[in-house]
């Protein structure tokens, strides 16, 4: 369990950061937190013949609400999500989904661009992006590009970046008044990958009926999904506990969960109904 | 006359293991020294057509790779022989696989190098050419008609077959009013110590004296086992303990990594260091527990047990190691437990499958058998409507029938009150305002349970320990024993009883264990056995010591003491202590010792995603006499934490191609501190009359009984599908499972 040998390189800016990884070539990696890219040189699932170090990039850190609209920085550690009071209301999923993240000492370290990046499909930030409707900001020495979070994964562990491409924020547009969201998963252990996670938004209009509900499943498939058919089944509906019910219903209808060695495919099935019923009935009484 | 320490809770010097300043094996460096890594097999059995080692010898730093081919044909001994069969060596493991290799993790070549990561570089390159072979991969499988062989030349995959036997098992059966049968299953899970395996090697070339540091458990057999395995004399041979981060059993059996860093070091002439990476560890260090039984029982309508028949298959994995088919032997003894059985027949089998081989977990084959006895027992109360506290009353030995013997089995129960410790368990958690409690609950909703296990713990096992006490000018004195430490708190629990039956203060005395220089002899910390046979070593040894000072001074022993360097007696006579020579006491132990525990848990379970949450449980454990209460309590909790990860977490998964599925931390899941609730633990003192210090085992006990209480209590919370709860651990995937097909 140690790493074969890597060169090292630490930037002291984004220009900087960016052009050593051109130079380096495609098997380059940028490093932040380190707390998935480690265990797997450790175990030597992945062999980067450089790593550029990013963690000195102040840039990159920093959470700002403008005009409704979030942005997050791509160095933003998972513990100071957790503890930003203020992102309540439509982002409180992405609080709660931070708290959730592994261990302590896990979360003190590991960052936002970095959990994207390495796209864990049973991730929490992933899952909370997809449902926000996140777009990613992707800068190379060639220059930025903007990826909505639909296009940004490709498969487990995979993503469209490219080599010498890193994303630096995470951008999330102003939900509609009233929204509100949450964060729901289930895993056998404190802190480990979740088997099942659903990170639900939606808001209520004057009349308390369903606007732009948005519910990501995670853990159920090769990237994050949404469940669009209990989507469209609670939009204008009173969310009503058989209202609830039936939309989580749908939701483990629409997936099709592959099982492993500790969650058959048909558990995970279960627990996104069970998640997502959690998650309804907390945006009912929490209201 | 004595000092007092025996019975108190002395604080235990443990400040290194907590302030960073403990000595592991890790943590100790030789001059020039190298660094060793093992090249294991990625395939589950194959044939080794071809070992090319040129690449991986070119490389930078490497100064040599060895295979099967450089050491010569030897295999690893067993320290505890019992109920072999004349074609069990066989089985047994060679350091380096010669022509086959039979699981995946076993040792094929050794990079050496001067750097542990130019040696992991370099064993990347060591290229083996496999022709696969089919391969064994459950317990079952390998008995059945056409199944492949995991040792070709033996004919055969069962190791051993270990047939039990008491009273008149048919007319036992013939008489029963009821009779229930079922098949169930231990799963395979082994000890995780925090700190993994771990050597170091030097020949010192001017005295010619081999020594190997990071020996635990039982350095003199490892040393033994040596001599013979290298072919140099047992003297030459020098085993060290250091600080020992967790044993449990699987640390400091003689493994493949023991010769090989000795031979290393031999062959290379400088020193070889090996530290065990942690995916080594869940491939390389035994597993242990797997095993199925097909268990009958009978009984009478009012509850009374009256005979039971078992057929087990127990894996040891794709060799015998050092520890025999004691896998295969320990279940066998702990079957009948603490009960009045009239008749009873065991038969298990070990059998091998292309799996890491198998040894023993603290609790080994009582924690097996436990379950399977325990979980039976329930259903038999489930059949007869019987509150499962009270079938276990009506059944267990009552003490005017100790000592009990189950001859011609090997089981004699010395001492204790069973029924007693049951009650005091009972007690103690207050089992019927618990029921109350529960009924409660359930009513409101919640779907909890309550479940026991009540059970023997085989310890004391012999055949001896000597202890020596070495008088200082200084007025100190130095007790050498043959245990070892394990982080378990053994020095502590010893230096109470030399102190005591020295009549000196505690920190005149100091426990030597970590040096097979300084005992000729010893047999290690296993089987809940130190207390019992070095603390009686030790008690006798303070006596010798005592009676050839008395015998100076001529008066009787209990007249002297021992004072700032001199032996005084009443008179005001003194000698030098170092006149009086040392202290020598050897204590026998022909036959174990087995003592009663009984475990209750209270479980909660959410049956949406069936997570099962411990909300409480409680250990009870007889201990003869405590040398040190609140030292045996921690032991007993540490256990129960293990035995509560093993009962609802713990797996160690294979596929069918005998591809391991739990080599990280993240696939093999320990409880952590969220999972786990405060263990209640409760002593009981009815001293052991085999013995004059009155002690009995306790190391393991925590463990014995909790995955049994566990499954009992989830199995009553699961009400009706809770009979279907027949094998461990109950994972939330699994509780789902059985409530679905409902």
């Amino acid at each position: 369990m140690k790493p074969p040998p890597f060169a090292y390189r630490r930037a002291s800016s984004l220009e900087e950061a960016l052009r050593l990884a051109a130079e380096a070539g495609e098997d380059a990696k940028f490093i932040a937190g380190g707390q998935s890219l480690m265990p797997l040189l450790a175990l030597r699932l992945s062999r980067p013949s450089h790593l550029v170090d990013i963690n000195r990039l102040q840039e990159l850190g920093g959470v700002h609400q403008e005009n409704g609209a979030l942005r997050v920085g791509a160095l933003v550690r998972h513990a100071t999500l957790e503890r930003s009071p203020d992102l309540d209301g439509p982002w409180q999923a992405l609080r709660e989904a931070a708290a959730l993240i592994g261990h302590y000492p896990i979360r003190l370290r590991g960052t936002f661009g970095g959990s994207l990046a390495h796209a864990d499909p049973a991730a929490e930030l992933p899952v909370v992006s997809t449902a926000l409707q996140a777009t990613f900001i992707a800068r190379s020495a060639s220059g930025e590009r903007e990826i909505p979070v639909s296009e940004f994964f490709a498969g487990p562990l995979m993503t469209v970046l490219e080599p010498g491409e890193l994303v630096v924020e995470a951008r999330f547009p102003a939900p509609s008044p009233g929204t509100r969201s949450v964060f729901e998963e289930f895993s056998p252990r404190a802190g480990d990958f979740a088997f099942a996670a659903a990170a639900v938004v939606l808001a209520a209009d004057d009349g308390g009926r369903v606007r732009n509900a948005h519910i990501a499943l995670g853990g159920v498939a090769a990237i994050p999904v949404r469940a669009h058919e209990a989507e469209a089944a609670l939009e204008g509906e009173v969310l009503t506990g058989s209202a609830a019910q039936e939309a989580a219903r749908l939701a483990a209808a629409g997936c099709d969960p592959s099982g492993d060695a500790h969650a058959s495919g048909a558990y995970r099935k279960e627990l996104v109904a069970t998640l997502v019923g959690r998650a309804l009935s907390r945006l009912r009484e929490e209201r | 006359m004595t000092s007092g320490y025996i019975g108190v809770s002395v604080e235990r010097d443990d400040l290194a293991f907590l302030d960073g300043t403990a000595c592991y094996v890790a943590d100790v460096d030789r001059e020039g020294q190298l660094y060793a890594r093992v090249v294991r097999s990625p395939v589950a059995h194959a044939r080794i057509l071809d070992i090319d080692v040129a690449e991986a010898l070119a490389q930078p730093g490497v100064v040599a790779v060895i295979t099967a081919a450089d050491i010569p044909e030897t295999r690893i001994p067993i320290r505890l022989p019992m109920a072999e069969t004349p074609y069990t060596h066989l089985f047994l493991q060679p350091p380096l696989a010669r022509e086959v290799v039979r699981y995946v993790g076993e040792p094929v070549a050794v990079v050496v190098a001067s750097d542990p990561y130019l040696a992991e570089d370099a064993a990347e390159l060591v290229d083996v050419d496999f022709d696969e072979l089919d391969v064994v991969s459950d317990i079952l499988s390998a008995t059945t008609q056409g199944t492949p062989l995991v040792h070709a030349e033996a004919g055969t995959n069962i190791v051993a077959t270990v047939p039990l036997g008491y009273g008149d098992v048919e007319a036992a059966f013939a008489r029963a009013d009821v009779v229930i049968r079922d098949r169930l299953r231990m799963h395979r899970h082994t000890a995780v110590p925090m700190e993994t395996r771990g050597l170091l090697a030097e020949m010192d070339h001017g005295t010619g004296v081999l020594t190997l540091w990071g020996a635990a458990k039982v350095k003199h057999f490892t040393r033994s086992a040596l001599s013979s395995m290298l072919g140099i004399e047992r003297h030459r041979i020098r085993l060290v303990e250091n600080h020992v981060g967790g044993g449990f059993g699987v640390r400091g059996e003689p493994y493949p990594e023991d010769f090989l860093v000795a031979f290393l070091a031999l062959r290379l002439g400088r020193p070889i260091k090996w530290i065990e990476d942690r995916a080594e560890h869940f491939v390389a260090t035994n597993h242990a527990r797997e095993q199925e039984h097909d268990l009958e029982i009978a009984a009478t309508a009012d509850g009374r047990l009256l005979a039971f028949r078992d057929r087990a298959w127990c894996d040891q994995g794709a060799y015998v190691r050092s520890q025999g088919i004691l896998p295969a032997l320990l279940p066998a003894l702990h079957l009948p437990g603490p009960y009045r059985w009239e008749a009873f027949s065991v038969e298990t089998r070990g059998v091998l499958t292309n799996r890491t081989p198998v040894g023993t977990y603290r609790g080994p084959g009582m924690t097996e058998a436990t379950f399977v006895r325990e979980r039976m027992l329930d259903k038999l109360a489930a059949e007869l409507r019987l509150d499962p506290a009270e079938l276990r009353r009506r059944n267990l030995i009552r003490p005017g029938e100790l000592p009990f013997s189950f001859e011609p089995a090997p089981i004699t129960y010395e001492s204790g009150d069973f029924p007693a410790g049951f009650e005091h368990l009972l007690d103690e958690v207050g089992y019927d305002d618990l029921c109350k409690q529960r009924q409660v609950r359930r009513a409101s909703g919640e779907h909890v349970g309550i479940g026991f296990a009540a059970y023997t713990e085989i310890g004391a096992i012999g055949p001896f320990e000597e202890a020596r006490i070495v008088p200082r000018s200084d007025g100190r004195f130095v007790v050498h024993v043959g245990v070892a430490s394990l982080g378990q708190g053994v020095e502590t629990v010893l230096g109470q009883i030399a102190a005591e039956k020295l009549g000196v203060p505690m920190d005149a005395v100091s426990i030597d264990h970590h040096d097979t220089e300084k005992l000729a002899d010893g047999f290690g910390a296993f089987a809940s056995r130190s207390t019992t046979l070095a603390g009686n070593a030790v008690a006798l040894a303070a006596e010798d010591l005592r009676a050839k000072a008395a015998a100076r001074l001529d008066v009787p022993a209990g007249e002297i003491r021992f004072v700032q360097g001199q032996v005084r007696e009443p008179s005001g006579r003194t000698i030098p202590l170092a006149e009086v020579g040392e202290g020598r006491g050897r204590f026998d132990k022909p036959h174990p010792t087995f003592s009663f525990g009984a475990a209750l848990s209270l479980v909660s379970i959410d049956r949406e995603t069936g997570l099962v949450k411990v909300l409480r449980h409680a250990v009870l454990h007889d201990v003869g006499r405590a040398v040190n209460p609140e030292l045996l309590r921690r032991q007993l909790a540490g256990a129960a934490s293990q035995g509560i990860g093993a009962a609802l977490l713990e797996e160690l998964l294979y596929d069918e191609y005998g591809q391991p599925q739990s080599t990280i931390m993240a696939d093999y899941r320990m409880p952590t501190v969220e999972e786990l609730p405060d263990i209640e633990v409760i002593v009981e003192e009815r001293p052991n009359t085999a013995n004059p210090l009155g002690v009995k085992g306790g190391g393991e006990s925590g463990m014995v009984g909790t995955p049994a209480a566990i499954a009992n209590a989830v199995a009553d919370a699961l009400g009706v599908e809770g009979a279907r709860v027949w094998r461990l651990p109950l994972t939330p995937d699994r509780v789902r499972e059985m409530l679905r097909h409902h």
